[in-house]
């Protein structure tokens, strides 16, 4: 029953395989290192399309065997625990059962476009780090974050899901560490102590809401409890404000939840590790950082922090407004003054993850749908930018802006890629960015009218400073442009093929998705109209009659 | 009691078989290594007929290694463990492993009405507890195998110094005279401890707990060649003599009052009281003193911290985890047998708690400035006290007689889970630290710098150990705090209790034993740092030299074990086992 589910297999075994393959590239002599380590990497690439393969086939026969919208909230497709023997509130699928711990996955329209963002980024992030030194250590810690990732996604267990979500700092802190640029002590350790610090507040509110449940009968149950969010969305759902005993623990908990997936996302105030830990990251870090990592805040605060207590969303609703908001503009107009292209494309990550803060805000199907789609095409789209930094700085030495002139003459498809990844973060129409941005100011127009103006002006910045940085690396500069020093006379060369293949494949997956949004959004929409309907309309009734 | 009793009974000697183990072990500890083909003369004029009688003279090879007196005391140790173990779980039902052995020596299968007073009483609860004692003592053996050089080294420094080089039959002589005398002791703190936790009685408890200590106080004074030592042993010693002293005119005032130290008559006498007798209340605060000491609680704490960086690694280990379970069961028969409340919570409850809160704000904070890394432990040793002491608190709310007995044996639990998982990874760390301590290091944090690089397994087990210091799930020092601040949040804030009225209102309408919880997780957050510390100059500092450290087969392997254990004690099966096994003990303890 545990282990016979797809799910289990994508979370566990890659952390499996990539630990056997970090072991067997500690054992090789050094004699053999070189050799052996070729297969390695292509071991691993195997490996990672196998599993990005394994979530295509369950996107490919859940979307033809289910219907998303007959789902309904609180059900999960695959779930591990829908046809135990025993219900979860008697230890039907139990992991520890001295404290109510259950080994519970399973995914619906919030988690599984994360889950195939995942698998899908993992092996695009390995192409386009190929060559990475120390190949198969690099690599197979990529692999062992693919498996905390989607642990992350797919646990419907809290205790499991934050296991995972602080596992996943590991293998992130050691690819900053180990592979990155020159002030990387510095970065690993204020993005760890940052997103540590963060989630033991988030910690806290979990257990708050864990003292909350009650199963009597969980047989040899020491506690009397569970961390099971089935569980909690229940008696949630049926306890209304009354939930967590009122509605001012109800708000205690969201702030402390509040804090914890903001830092993540990051929101405003607690945005600062962000630009840094990008800077320093090797490009496949980055990708992940920006791609899935940023999404676990997001996915986070709508599954715990919205999913559990809608009534106090009601309350901060404003407050929540009001971060993504500021997130919004002051991450665009940070943006315009940046001279180092990747902390330009990481500020940039803050300023569209409020307007993911903003979707949520609106409490519309629409700006919710708008906000998933938002996590899903900024995920595809952020990986691509920062596959061009990499790009840049692997092939060119330098990020900095107004170091070059002209590189569209040299590098003409790094150029290409560059005005692709640009063009569709700015929201051109009939790429991904733009479908959500629509949905997102639509809802936002539906619950606050002209309010929407202000959001929407703040697309003209992005328009500006994605086209500016454009204009002045891969144009202008007259008939040769101008090469940055650092490439020392050298002569300037285009991306490697492999580097080629990641990127086009997130090209083509950003207009894909523009063109036919329904491909996810139809999910994505069936599980915010249930969402809508059966969680925030009763807490809006009940808060405001 | 007659001692033929003790022997001939066959129940006694079922109940006592761990500890008899132990005596043997004693025995054999100081037979085997004295002797040798010494003979005597028969007697008869003008004849030389020698008979060999096995003591003296020059010894046999096979018992002047210095290994032997290791190997005696780790086997007799497996064999107590195991022998303990195994009597709980052939019978897991609490109350049918129940034995209470009199003064005549003979054995009850149930404390009530027995005509003679009973002197040890062997449950479920102390079953465990003498588990985890000997479990400890096993790994400080395991650790000095490797640790201890045949004689001194500042001996052989002389003897090189003065030119002499050491006669061949005085190095025999000598082999192993300091093993003995380590092993001896540590199998002494064995028996001391299994006492305590026997013990219906509280002066032979008392009785158990001078063994342990005085034993103790040598372990901690034993490694003369490092200067702290003895400095450190000293203190240890005047300090926990004074407790000592102090808790033991406590016994007298308890004596004065009751007439009997029997722990369940005084339990019955405390009841029977209309107002608290002055007399019963100062013996009690006494005896808090010496447990004090014990738990190493602020403010009796501070011998701790010189004491741990003194003493070898492993004895500090043992400092930290056995010695302070053994403090914990006092302070439960103490404080919980004795002086439970009829109904409503016990007078304790604002002193322990106003002591937990001290306890592990102090030990965190004195954990955040220490260089030292053994320093810093024996710090977040205090601060484990702390927590342990706020569980204390919140079962003084829970533990009347009356009503059920649910949230207390949950805390109680809890608290042995705690103490059980604690043996693993604290001292698993003093383990890596004994390590490093047998090339003369690990006074400094800059001793660790780099260890990843020269031992990468070593590193990960002491980083992993510092992570379920700190609590980080799934690792099972997590799962024991969680487990903890449940107990406290389940005896202060109850289901029914409405908090509609905003934040503040809420916040003040709980009581306050509830703040003690949050203080465990704001303290646990802290103390992350100093944990993350290690790790960190540990992985990320360039090491000194790129030499691995002492070869010592069986103390790896024990690391590696207890780097297993802390593991598959946090989550799965295993987890679930230990967890059935501290509730079944923590029903005895109420039993």
């Amino acid at each position: 029953m545990m282990f016979g589910n797809p799910l289990t297999l994508l979370t566990l075994g890659p952390i499996v395989a990539g630990f056997a393959f970090m072991l067997l590239a500690w054992a090789t002599p050094p004699s053999k290192r070189a050799e052996v380590s070729q297969y390695i990497r292509i071991l691993i690439f195997a490996f990672a399309l196998l599993l990005f393969a394994l979530s295509t086939l369950m996107f490919l026969e859940s979307y033809s065997g289910i219907s998303w919208t007959q789902i309904g909230l609180n059900n999960y497709v695959y779930d591990n625990c829908a046809n135990a023997d025993v219900a979860i509130e008697a230890g039907g699928c139990s992991l520890v059962n001295g404290f109510g711990v259950s080994w519970h996955v399973g995914v619906d329209g919030l988690s599984f476009p994360m889950v195939w963002l995942t698998t899908l980024l993992i092996p695009v992030s390995m192409l386009v780090e190929w060559d990475a030194k120390k190949g198969p250590q690099f690599h197979s810690l990529i692999l062992m974050m693919e498996g905390a990732l989607i642990g992350v996604f797919v646990s419907l267990d809290l205790f499991v899901f934050y296991t995972f979500w602080e596992l996943t700092l590991i293998p992130m802190f050691f690819l900053i560490l180990l592979w990155g640029g020159d002030d990387r002590k510095y970065a690993a350790q204020k993005f760890f102590i940052y997103t540590f610090t963060a989630s033991v507040l988030m910690l806290l509110g979990i257990l708050v809401m864990y003292y909350y449940t009650h199963v009597p009968v969980w047989e040899g149950n020491m506690t009397g409890r569970a961390f099971d969010v089935t569980l909690m969305a229940s008696s949630s759902s049926t306890l209304g404000t009354s939930f967590l005993g009122g509605f001012g623990m109800q708000k205690a908990v969201f702030l402390l939840l509040l804090v914890g997936f903001a830092a993540k996302m990051p929101s405003v105030p607690v945005h600062t590790w962000l630009p840094d830990a990008h800077v320093q990251a090797p490009t496949a870090g980055s990708m992940l950082l920006a791609g899935v990592m940023l999404k676990m805040g997001a996915y986070g605060f709508i599954r715990l922090a919205v999913g559990l207590l809608p009534a106090a969303l009601v309350h901060f609703q404003v407050l929540i407004v009001i971060l993504g908001m500021v997130s919004l503009v002051y991450g665009a107009i940070v943006c315009l003054g940046q001279t180092n292209l990747k902390r330009m494309v990481a500020y940039s990550s803050v300023s569209h993850m409020g307007l993911v803060f903003l979707g949520i805000a609106t409490m519309q199907p629409l700006g919710i749908a708008g906000a998933i789609f938002m996590m899903l095409a900024h995920g595809i789209i952020s990986p691509h930018l920062f596959a061009v930094c990499g790009a840049f700085k692997h092939h060119y030495h330098t990020l900095e802006i107004g170091s070059m002139r002209g590189i569209a003459k040299h590098s003409p498809w790094l150029s290409g890629h560059m005005m692709t990844a640009w063009m569709g973060s700015l929201g051109l129409p009939l790429m991904a960015g733009f479908v959500a941005e629509v949905a997102i100011m639509i809802a936002f127009w539906m619950a606050f009218g002209w309010w929407v103006i202000l959001p929407a002006l703040t697309l003209i910045i992005t328009a500006a400073y994605y086209l500016w940085s454009m204009q002045r690396t891969i144009f202008e500069g007259g008939e040769d442009g101008e090469l940055p020093e650092s490439l020392h006379g050298e002569d300037p060369v285009d991306i490697t093929w492999h580097e080629n293949a990641g990127m086009f494949v997130l090209a083509a997956l950003a207009v894909i998705l523009g063109i036919m949004p329904f491909i996810f959004f139809d999910m994505i929409s069936a599980f915010s109209g249930e969402f809508v309907t059966e969680v925030i309309l009763d807490a809006l009734n009940g808060v405001k009659p | 009691m007659s001692a033929l009793t003790l022997i001939s009974d066959p129940n006694t000697a079922m109940a006592l078989l761990p500890e008899f183990t132990l005596v043997v072990g004693v025995v054999l500890m100081i037979v085997v290594p004295n002797l040798g083909n010494g003979t005597f003369r028969l007697p008869i004029p003008n004849t030389n007929i020698r008979l060999p009688y096995f003591f003296g003279g020059e010894r046999f090879s096979f018992n002047s290694n210095p290994r032997v007196p290791g190997i005696i005391s780790v086997t007799t140790l497996l064999f107590s463990t195991s022998l303990a173990l195994w009597s709980q779980m052939s019978t897991p039902i609490a109350d049918s492993n129940v034995w209470c052995i009199t003064t005549a020596g003979e054995a009850f299968a149930s404390c009530e009405g027995m005509v003679d007073a009973s002197l040890l009483q062997i449950d479920g609860f102390s079953r465990l507890l003498e588990i985890v004692f000997y479990g400890a003592l096993m790994l400080c053996g395991v650790a000095m195998w490797s640790r201890m050089p045949a004689t001194p080294r500042f001996m052989i420094h002389a003897q090189v110094l003065a030119g002499r080089r050491e006669d061949e039959r005085i190095q025999k002589l000598l082999d192993n005279r300091r093993q003995v005398d380590f092993h001896l002791m540590l199998l002494m703190v064995a028996l001391g401890m299994s006492v305590v936790a026997l013990a219906s009685d509280l002066f032979v408890m008392f009785i158990g707990l001078e063994l342990a200590s005085l034993s103790l106080y040598v372990l901690v004074a034993f490694m003369k060649e490092n200067e702290e030592a003895p400095e450190a042993g000293m203190k240890y010693f005047i300090l926990g003599s004074v407790a000592s002293a102090v808790g033991l005119y406590g016994i007298s005032l308890l004596y004065l009052w009751n007439g009997n130290l029997q722990i369940s008559d005084l339990a019955s006498s405390w009841q029977a009281m209309e107002t608290i007798d002055p007399l019963a209340l100062t013996g009690i605060a006494f005896l808090l003193v010496t447990i004090g000491f014990k738990v190493s609680a602020a403010p009796f704490h501070l011998a701790a911290p010189d004491a741990y960086t003194g003493a070898s690694s492993p004895v500090a280990g043992v400092l930290s985890t056995a010695s302070k379970a053994m403090g914990f069961v006092v302070l439960l028969r103490v404080l919980v047998t004795i002086t439970m409340p009829e109904s409503g919570e016990a007078f304790w409850v604002p002193i322990m708690g106003l002591l937990a809160a001290v306890t592990m704000t102090w030990g965190n904070f004195g954990a955040l400035g220490s260089e030292n890394p053994k320093r810093m432990l024996a710090y977040s040793s205090v601060a484990h006290a702390g927590y342990l002491l706020a569980a204390v608190t919140a079962l003084g709310l829970n533990v009347a007689r009356e009503g059920d007995h649910v949230v207390s044996e949950l805390i109680v639990a809890a608290m042995l889970f705690h103490l059980t998982v604690l043996v693993l990874f604290k001292l698993g760390s003093f383990l890596v630290f004994s390590m490093l301590e047998s090339e003369g290091k690990g006074s400094k944090l800059e001793d660790l710098y780099g260890l990843a690089k020269r031992e990468p397994l070593l590193a990960t087990a002491l980083f992993v150990f510092m992570l379920a210091l700190a609590g980080v799930p799934p690792l099972s020092g997590f799962l024991s705090k969680l487990l903890l601040v449940s107990g406290i949040v389940d005896a202060t804030v109850h289901s029914t209790m409405n908090f509609d009225d905003g934040i503040i209102a809420t916040l003040k309408s709980i009581h306050w034993v509830f703040y003690l919880a949050l203080l465990v997780f704001l303290n646990s957050a802290l103390s992350l740092f100093y944990y993350l510390r290690v790790g960190w100059v540990m992985f990320f500092e360039e090491p000194p030299t790129k030499k691995r450290l002492v070869y010592a087969p069986f103390l790896r392997i024990t690391i590696m074990l207890a780097l297993v254990g802390t593991l598959a004690f946090g989550i799965g099966p295993l987890a679930d086992h230990l967890l059935t096994l501290v509730s079944n003990a923590a029903e005895t303890f109420f039993a």
